[in-house]
């Protein structure tokens, strides 16, 4: 593949046309926080975490989704950049109800850990509350949509690697939902195989498997991401 | 100062060295003699409401959360609860375990309740400066022996600690057994300590005979009426901590229920709602809301018990049981040292377990599902015997919760003793700082454990105000 010439943080970097910002920064140790991306699966751009600034563009670009160009300069660490990731944490904590001292997933969150990370101490939004389900329906596995961040993981995984199109979207807003078939309980699907592999990329405590309790829960979403490389080079 | 107060009332608030938050109501007539007294819970959790639609199996992880001082024991009757919603039996080595942790649990929070909560009133006196009345007071003039309470609660916490890698709200218990198994470097790191736990928990034995001896006319007397008493014990009638059946006594002493199981409690137990308080007036059942009301705690498990489980502590329960001359001990100011020979039994039985060759087994659990709609679990808290009810739904989710906590099974209890106690030493509206402070101490006597707050240095602001039947301000004390 040709190469081209990017400056990150005042890196000088040669990178392949074609590979994301994201990738770039991952294979250079440049740290960005991600939540909805997960290797191997498509990236959505959805949780505006990985935001950076590119000069010559207004906008903040996420990027799971933007391709380097040639020449472009880039920064990754701004305080106006710090800053959105706090305040983007601190509205996943508001928008539903994550406790995570009585969570399944405390100790094994990619949330929580993200919070520490953005050193959020306080959230400054006003809380939801939203009223959430709990569908226990499912014989091996519970969706908490109370936890849910909708980064949308569960929904490409079961499309995109099992082909098994179990979990939608339903809903905008606030009101977003993610549901199983056309909005039945998980346990009425005709759809899921019980593969569990929603339950493994989820990186919080919405998606988990009935067997596991607080402290004991893992989750591999790397395996997931071996499992699609495995594929590919098969293929 | 509260305008809204009736005439010719005292209110202590909040009341201090305690866990939670709570106030005292005293009553005077006319003729300025205590009427009535009210012990008053004035926080609200709803545990209870907000846990509904939750999945059964994270019972054990939500519960602890009510109480920093006794999470474990909320762990534990959660846990068993689940086990009987799942219909599985928890593996030897990981009963093992959790029984160690709910031990060190009652080690840590009795140690807490003697050393650093009650022993500055006998240590520093009852009228010392309420400024130093506290566990830091007690290391000014006595640095070893609060360097060694401090210690021994640190020891309760360590067997959580090396078992779960943390001392409070611990993860682990789960349902079917332990998360976590024993490593051989710890078990021996804890049987190490085992010996200065021993030696501790007989300082404090010996301190509170001591302070019997010297004041034996008001420890008889202090908040002394008689009641009924729950606690749990084992199949010879041994004292429990952690797991057994249910014995009722009869205030003289009869047993009016034995060997229940607590799956049955309903049929003995009844709760009714008070205007007053958040904390409900449980009673037992047969006998009727006016005649039923008993006692739980360490004082109701050694009143109900026929025997200890191990040597030292069981030495120490033939003289408790001598100071009751056949009958139960019904005086309250006794549950410090009903509380210090539990305490000794727990440091005994924790050095048993840690001897088991099985103890760092690496199967500790078993897995299990949804297979019955309803679960009840029980265990021995610090404070007296706690019940977790879980009803579900077909898909696991709760639909119905109910938790009787020991603190709220002693409600009537408390109140009846600060009712004896002011009467005892409440006359007219002139009314001491040191005087109040024996009301507390009634309160205190109990242990409550209101809420997961701790207040341990006890320097909270109280206003106490005296007021006539025209609502007049006769009196008004203030501390903090």
């Amino acid at each position: 593949m040709p190469k081209i010439s990017v400056k990150i943080d005042d890196k000088d970097l040669e990178v392949e046309v074609g590979t994301t910002v994201l990738d770039v920064c991952r294979a250079n140790d440049i740290d960005i926080p991600t939540m909805c991306h997960l290797k191997g699966l498509v990236d959505v751009g959805a949780c505006r975490l990985c935001l950076v600034e590119v000069e010559g563009t207004s906008k903040l670009l996420p990027s799971c989704t933007t391709k380097v160009q040639a020449n472009q300069v880039i920064h990754t660490q701004t305080d106006k950049l710090k800053k959105y990731r706090r305040m983007i944490t601190e509205l996943f904590f508001a928008e539903r109800n994550h406790v995570c001292s009585v969570c399944i997933a405390n100790g094994n969150c990619e949330l929580q850990d993200l919070g520490y990370k953005v050193g959020m101490e306080n959230v400054r939004f006003p809380y939801l509350f939203q009223n959430c389900e709990v569908d226990s329906s499912h014989s091996k596995f519970v969706m908490d949509h109370n936890r849910c961040i909708m980064c949308t993981r569960c929904v490409r995984v079961c499309s995109d690697v099992e082909g098994a199109h179990n979990w939608g979207i339903m809903n905008r807003g606030y009101q977003v939902r993610i549901i199983a078939d056309f909005n039945v309980p998980w346990g009425d699907s005709t759809t899921c195989t019980y593969c569990g592999k929603c339950v493994d990329v989820c990186p919080t405590g919405a998606l988990w498997n009935k067997d596991a309790t607080q402290g004991s829960m893992q989750k591999y979403p790397q395996a997931v991401s071996d499992l699609v490389e495995k594929r590919e080079m098969k293929s | 100062m509260d305008k809204h107060l009736p005439p010719n009332t005292i209110m202590i608030s909040p009341v201090t060295r305690i866990e939670g938050h709570a106030k005292i109501t005293i009553m005077l007539d006319d003729a300025s003699q205590v009427k009535d007294a009210q012990f008053h819970v004035n926080e609200f959790r709803g545990f209870e409401k907000f846990c509904e639609g939750r999945y059964f199996t994270e019972m054990p992880a939500i519960t602890p959360r009510i109480c920093g001082i006794c999470p474990v024991s909320h762990s534990v009757a959660s846990a068993k609860a689940c086990e009987m919603i799942m219909g599985i039996t928890v593996p030897y080595t990981g009963n093992l375990l959790r029984r160690m942790i709910h031990l060190g649990q009652h080690i840590s929070s009795h140690a807490l309740s003697f050393f650093h909560l009650s022993s500055p009133d006998f240590i520093l006196g009852w009228d010392s400066d309420p400024v130093k009345r506290n566990i830091l007071g007690v290391a000014e003039k006595f640095p070893d022996l609060a360097r060694r309470g401090i210690r021994l609660r640190k020891f309760g916490q360590e067997l959580s600690e090396r078992v779960t890698g943390k001392k409070i709200h611990i993860m682990g218990i789960v349902p079917g057994g332990m998360s976590f198994p024993l490593t051989a470097e710890n078990r021996q790191a804890l049987l190490d300590w085992v010996p200065e736990a021993i030696e501790t928990t007989q300082m404090g034995i010996d301190l509170i005979k001591k302070y019997h001896q010297e004041h034996h006319q008001e420890v008889s007397t202090f908040a002394n009426f008689p009641s009924m008493y729950l606690g749990t014990v084992g199949p010879q009638g041994e004292m429990e901590l952690y797991d057994g059946k249910l014995r009722f006594i009869e205030a003289d002493g009869t047993i009016a229920a034995d060997q229940v199981d607590p799956k049955f409690y309903l049929d003995y137990i009844a709760e009714r709602v008070i205007p007053w308080s958040y904390l409900k007036y449980p009673y037992y059942k047969p006998h009727g809301y006016e005649r039923g009301f008993y006692r739980v705690g360490p004082l109701a498990r050694l009143n109900v018990a026929s025997k200890m489980k191990t040597p030292i502590a069981q030495k120490e329960f033939e003289q408790f049981k001598a100071i009751g001359q056949g009958q139960p001990v019904h005086g309250t100011f006794y549950f410090h040292y009903a509380r210090l020979i539990e305490l000794m039994q727990a440091v005994e039985e924790c050095k048993t377990i840690l001897e088991d060759s099985q103890v760092t087994q690496s199967k500790t659990q078993v897995t299990g599902r949804h297979n019955y709609w309803e679960g009840i679990g029980c265990s021995e808290a610090p404070r007296g015997t706690l019940f977790h009810h879980y009803k579900t739904d077909a898909s696991g989710k709760l639909v119905n919760i109910n938790l009787l906590i020991a603190t709220g099974q002693n409600n009537p209890a408390m109140n009846r003793s600060v009712l004896e106690v002011a009467k005892q030493y409440i006359k007219g509206k002139d009314i001491k700082e040191g005087v109040l402070n024996r009301v507390e101490a009634a309160i205190r006597c109990y242990d409550p454990c209101l809420s997961c707050s701790t207040h341990a240095i006890g320097q909270m602001p109280l206003l106490i105000e005296v007021r006539d039947h025209q609502g007049g301000l006769l009196n008004a004390i203030q501390r903090g």
